[in-house]
């Protein structure tokens, strides 16, 4: 017999399908790739996901954006089934996926492109499609004579203009280990950083709470120098504000950026292709250009515009120009640093 | 049969429990059971989660830095309040007493800061207040400072930002409240000999203790909790609590001791938020008695 209450049984529970579709357990669902946010989530969506989908029949794909912590968040809570089939990491979280078993080794034998990658960049738990890098930056209109040298921040003319970022943010604790290492120190030892910084304090105008917060602070006047990240630079750049990238002569920190499929994903195979097509010399050629202008990780890319004229002119020049940190050594000790930086840095 | 009916028609002061069920369940889904998680997180010895205890809590409680971010936390509440309460309160009266049309401009121009993102808003204080920013482009060209002042990334910039972030939660309640005082009261008590000030003492602020206390009750709570303009007004080194959390939760990865962080906070917000109720219990009696 219809009754009323069955009629809203049946009704509710329609209403609920149609709300909830993932309620069907067993439906196939598009490629979800995890990028970061900003000026990531543009270039990926213009040029990567383009060239994946002519590649592979129109493969439907979203894009997800978000930090590499909320991705490790994400995928933790739902092993079994998680909800985002391709990572994109800074190297310190990357590890931590690694350590937490949530990443899926890359099919290496299967892989086209990733021979031609440079050394660093050939990971087998997660190549490198990109890397980014690190320097100074400084506003051209307020300082005259670039900076060459990390040291200049010590510098007494810049009394009240440098900014740096806590050590929450990948760019903040590499360049701590940068400084570090300038006195003494190594990723296991950032002691002399944090002497060192003691000593920069009459030149501190800001410690911004993440990088971003430092393009705002050189919008606002507020520094005219500070550490930065190379894509950021010509971001603001490109919307008129007088910064200017300089590499220091200790050589840019370079992080490199890996890309993950995730365990358990049920796309392994369109996920593997993605991040084929993220290897690939075409892809990364386009984003070599600008208003990208990505580092590129595969040898096959020949260094042109901005990046050939600031950072390297080809492979053999980026080896020597870059600095690359020891991350497996620095998240051991990574989260004591942060403590310490809290409570020793007060302005 | 019918007579029952009639009766139970009838019954209009009464009311059924069963309508907030749908509400009650939402509730218990998405904020109990959570919440509920979150305490067993607390009690993790570890992030593995292999061991249980009290470590969490012993870590935080027996660490003086914890605590002064606790400390300058509730304390960062306590002045934004007072500021928005001070500022506030005549806007709310200027509200209760006006014409018509001046009441619906006072209130348009209240709530239309949130009727954008509290984001836009917050960038707009960096702009405020930067080097080069109009409160330091003025004091600058009226000859008063010789450099620009420092007022970014200070307390007074973040308790500046956050009283005008809020103020609307200030200002509604109080302009209900004194909006329900009866004008002949302060006629009476002018009659009665008592002078503008007194009156106000006597008859009006008593009068408005509840608004006061609602008002106040919903800027501490938002102004502890404003994540965006702590972070952004007062900068990496200014560590509150929300920020304080995120850092272990999202950048550390350490959950049960960001767990066991916000259990405290949420312990020592229903602290005050009791004493503020105590007080409009108070303020009530006070006000009818």
């Amino acid at each position: 017999m219809l009754t009323r209450r069955r009629l809203l049984e049946t009704a509710l529970t329609l209403g609920a399908m149609q709300a909830f579709p993932g309620l069907s357990l067993a439906q196939a669902r598009p490629l979800v790739f995890a990028t970061f946010t900003g000026s990531w989530e543009e270039a990926h969506k213009a040029v990567l996901v383009p060239a994946f989908r002519k590649a592979n029949a129109d493969a439907q794909i979203v894009l997800d954006p978000m930090l590499s912590v909320d991705q490790i968040a994400k995928v933790n809570a739902a092993r079994a089934n998680p909800p985002i089939d391709v990572m994109l990491h800074d190297p310190g979280p990357a590890l931590v996926a690694i350590g937490q078993d949530l990443v899926e080794p890359y099919p290496v034998e299967k892989s086209a492109y990733f021979k031609d990658l440079i050394g660093e960049a050939q990971i087998a738990s997660g190549p490198a499609p990109f890397f980014q890098v690190v320097g100074l930056t400084y506003n051209p209109e307020a300082i005259k004579t670039p900076p060459t040298s990390w040291a200049d921040l010590w510098k007494p003319e810049f009394k009240g203009r440098v900014g740096i970022t806590n050590m929450n943010s990948t760019l903040g604790t590499g360049f701590m280990v940068e400084i570090a290492k300038m006195y003494g120190g190594s990723e296991a030892n950032i002691d002399p950083a944090f002497a060192a910084i003691e000593k920069l304090k009459p030149n501190l105008a800001a410690v911004a709470a993440n990088p971003g917060a430092l393009a705002s602070l050189f919008q606002q006047g507020q520094i005219d120098i500070s550490p930065g990240n190379f894509n950021a630079i010509q971001i603001l750049k490109a919307r008129g504000v007088p910064v200017e990238f300089v590499a220091p002569k200790e050589g840019a920190i370079a992080f490199k950026t890996t890309i993950h499929i995730v365990k358990n994903s049920p796309n392994k195979d369109l996920a593997f292709k993605l991040i084929e097509a993220a290897l690939s010399p075409e892809v990364q050629a386009t984003l070599m250009e600008a208003p990208y202008l990505i580092v590129p990780t595969n040898t096959k890319v020949k260094m042109a515009g901005e990046i050939a004229k600031v950072l390297a002119k080809d492979t053999d020049d980026l080896k020597k120009k870059f600095v690359f940190q020891d991350w497996a050594k620095i998240n051991q000790q990574r989260a004591a640093w942060i403590e310490r930086f809290n409570r020793d840095i007060k302005l | 049969m019918a007579a029952s009916g009639l009766r139970r028609s009838i019954d209009v002061s009464g009311y059924d429990l069963r309508l907030a069920m749908p509400l009650a369940g939402f509730f218990a889904a998405f904020f109990l059971a959570p919440l509920a998680v979150l305490v067993v997180l607390s009690f993790q010895t570890d992030t593995t989660g292999a061991h249980w205890g009290v470590t969490q809590y012993v870590q935080f409680l027996g660490d003086a830095f914890s605590l002064g971010v606790l400390a300058s936390t509730l304390w960062l509440g306590v002045k934004v309040t007072a500021v928005c309460l001070v500022f506030g309160w005549p806007v709310a009266w200027l509200h209760a007493r006006s014409g018509p049309t001046v009441k619906s401009l006072i209130m348009l121009i209240v709530l239309l800061p949130l009727l954008t993102s509290v984001v836009v808003r917050t960038f707009a204080w960096i702009v405020i207040l930067g080097r080069q920013g109009i409160v330091n482009a003025t004091l600058m060209s009226l000859g008063l400072v010789e450099a620009p002042l420092k007022l970014l990334y200070t307390d007074l910039g973040v308790v500046t930002a956050l009283a005008q972030v809020q103020m609307p939660l200030m200002v509604l309640p109080l302009a209900t409240a004194l909006s329900r005082i009866d004008p002949n009261l302060v006629a009476a008590s002018e009659v009665l000999g008592a002078g503008e000030w007194r009156t106000f003492a006597k008859v009006i602020l008593p009068l408005s203790l509840p608004g006061i206390v609602a008002g106040s009750m919903l800027t501490y709570a938002a102004s502890i909790t404003a994540f965006i303009t702590q972070s952004l007004i007062g900068g990496g080194q200014m560590l509150f609590m929300p920020m304080y959390l995120y850092q272990q939760a999202s950048t550390l990865q350490n959950w049960p001791f960001a767990a066991a962080i916000s259990i405290i906070f949420l312990i020592a917000v229903l602290a005050v938020v009791t004493v503020f109720n105590t007080l409009g219990r108070l303020s009530r009696g006070f006000a009818q008695g």
